[in-house]
């Protein structure tokens, strides 16, 4: 999955400038960086629900050209195999848990029912959330919703699940819950990127790490050496300390 | 007085049956239909010669909120058939009242529906469309699987009112000859000289219906509403 010299603007703000990035598959990338730096505008472009104005986005078969129109049948197809968590976890209310993680299977992937519910049921079981089936969106707290959401992802198989603030949402110790399942996916070598202010799970889960400032990349590499008191960008060693004593 | 009330109750309960409320249900039916149709065609982001379907909406919906119901009854019923075009309509329009009804009541209430669907659509937060887009959902999916059935929870209360309102004004019905309720009343009343008592008699029939149709909107809000109010177990 690769994005080549990608611009965005919002009238006159010119919110990704030239950006170049690749994430690798199997592997966890992090992308950090102040709040309106263009993170999860990247992101959004991953899947498409967000389009750049100009660059090249490669990703499987697809080599798409942001200057040209993007039909709807190279969105799905992109949808289809990029998961999207979302900050508010976006889940349907007027379905229940199992409806929720069935609705992309049954009615994109035009799965069996059977099939659908078995698989979902499984991926209940995964983040923790066996037995709550047919409880509403409503009735969960937010760790649970997000683990429902995350269930809802994984079960249209994507190749990437792309995280928007997955926890900024939540309460520490709700917070757990999910990192704990994001964990466990990236032991599983599940292809992911996530966008993130908790710089301790950013240490613990990056395979790489992007640090994006006013539209532009200031680090794009190895967590180590990004986290190391002898990073020589001190931009970069201010925002993880102040970071930090946030997540502590 | 009580052998008139005894008389004319079977008639009024007849017509009302016959008429006044197949004449709403089937209105309010169709007008649902177009109010859907008028709300997603108005919401489209489509352009190109779109914007002409959705210019033409725009002034259906504009021409029958701006224009009296009663004026409308009389324009199909009784104007209609002076429409009279060369070798296409040599004879105008001419249709039976009840057909008129429904066309007027059905075009009226779509008008209306449509402004309440397409507010409890734009309603439904855009969250929703993020989420459904980024399982890989059609437009149609998301709008059929997703979308409507939180609109609709949404525009149930309102909808209901429009409903209420329909039953009401079926009345005007009996301007153009239907044998509704109200045309029923005021021939009775016509017959036995007791205008006071017939029409306080009608008012109590309407009034019941609309208590019952108040009640079933009650039930209804409950039962659509029920994953909303289903109450936390855990936390």
């Amino acid at each position: 999955m690769k994005l080549t010299n990608i611009n965005k603007s919002f009238g006159d703000n010119h919110v990704l400038q030239d950006i170049s990035l690749d994430f690798p598959e199997h592997k966890t990338t992090v992308m950090v960086g102040p709040s309106g730096s263009g993170k999860s505008t990247i992101l959004r472009s991953l899947n498409l629900l967000g389009m750049p104005d100009s660059g090249h986005y490669d990703f499987d078969d697809f080599h798409l050209d942001f200057s040209q129109k993007i039909t709807n049948k190279q969105k799905l197809a992109v949808r289809r195999s990029t998961g999207m968590v979302f900050q508010d976890y976006n889940l349907f209310p007027n379905h229940t848990v199992l409806g929720n993680v069935i609705e992309g299977p049954t009615q994109v992937l035009k799965q069996p029912r059977e099939q659908a519910i078995a698989t979902a049921k499984d991926l209940l079981n995964k983040v923790g959330l066996s037995g709550y089936e047919k409880h509403y969106p409503n009735q969960l707290s937010g760790g649970q919703a997000q683990r429902v959401a995350i269930a809802r992802a994984l079960a249209m198989h994507p190749k990437y699940i792309l995280l928007d603030e997955p926890t900024s949402a939540l309460d520490p110790e709700l917070e757990q819950e999910v990192l704990r399942v994001l964990l466990q996916l990236a032991h599983e070598k599940q292809s992911m990127v996530v966008v993130t202010h908790n710089m301790i799970f950013a240490q613990r889960v990056a395979n790489k790490i992007i640090f994006v400032e006013h539209g532009q990349i200031l680090y794009d590499g190895d967590p180590k050496e990004f986290f190391s008191p002898d990073n020589p960008n001190e931009r970069i060693r201010k925002f993880i300390a102040s970071m930090t004593m946030k997540n502590l | 007085m009580w052998e008139i009330v005894r008389e004319s109750i079977p008639q009024l309960l007849s017509a009302g049956f016959k008429y006044t409320i197949p004449l709403a249900i089937i209105s309010f039916a169709i007008g649902l239909v177009l109010a859907l149709l008028s709300a997603l065609t108005r919401l489209s982001q489509k352009s190109g010669a779109f914007l002409i379907l959705k210019a033409i909406v725009r002034f259906y919906v504009w021409l029958f909120r701006s224009t009296p119901l009663l004026v409308q009854l009389f324009i199909v019923f009784f104007g209609l058939p002076y429409l009279k075009i060369k070798g296409i309509l040599p004879h105008g329009v001419r249709m039976h009242p009840f057909t008129a009804g429904i066309i007027t009541f059905s075009l009226n209430t779509g008008a209306y529906a449509s402004e309440t669907i397409r507010a409890s659509i734009s309603a439904v937060p855009v969250g929703q469309w993020e989420a459904a887009s980024a399982i890989g959902m059609t437009r149609l999916q998301t709008i059929w699987r997703v979308i409507l059935p939180q609109a609709f929870r949404i525009a149930l209360p309102p909808l209901s009112n429009s409903f209420i309102s329909l039953v009401k004004d079926t009345s005007l019905a009996a301007s153009i000859t239907i044998m509704e309720m109200f045309e029923v009343s005021q021939q009775i009343a016509a017959e036995n000289y007791q205008p006071l008592l017939m029409y306080s008699l009608v008012a109590v029939i309407y009034a019941l219906f609309t208590s019952v149709l108040s009640y079933l909107q009650g039930w209804l809000e409950h039962y659509f509403n029920h994953e909303v109010n289903a109450k936390k177990v855990n936390s």
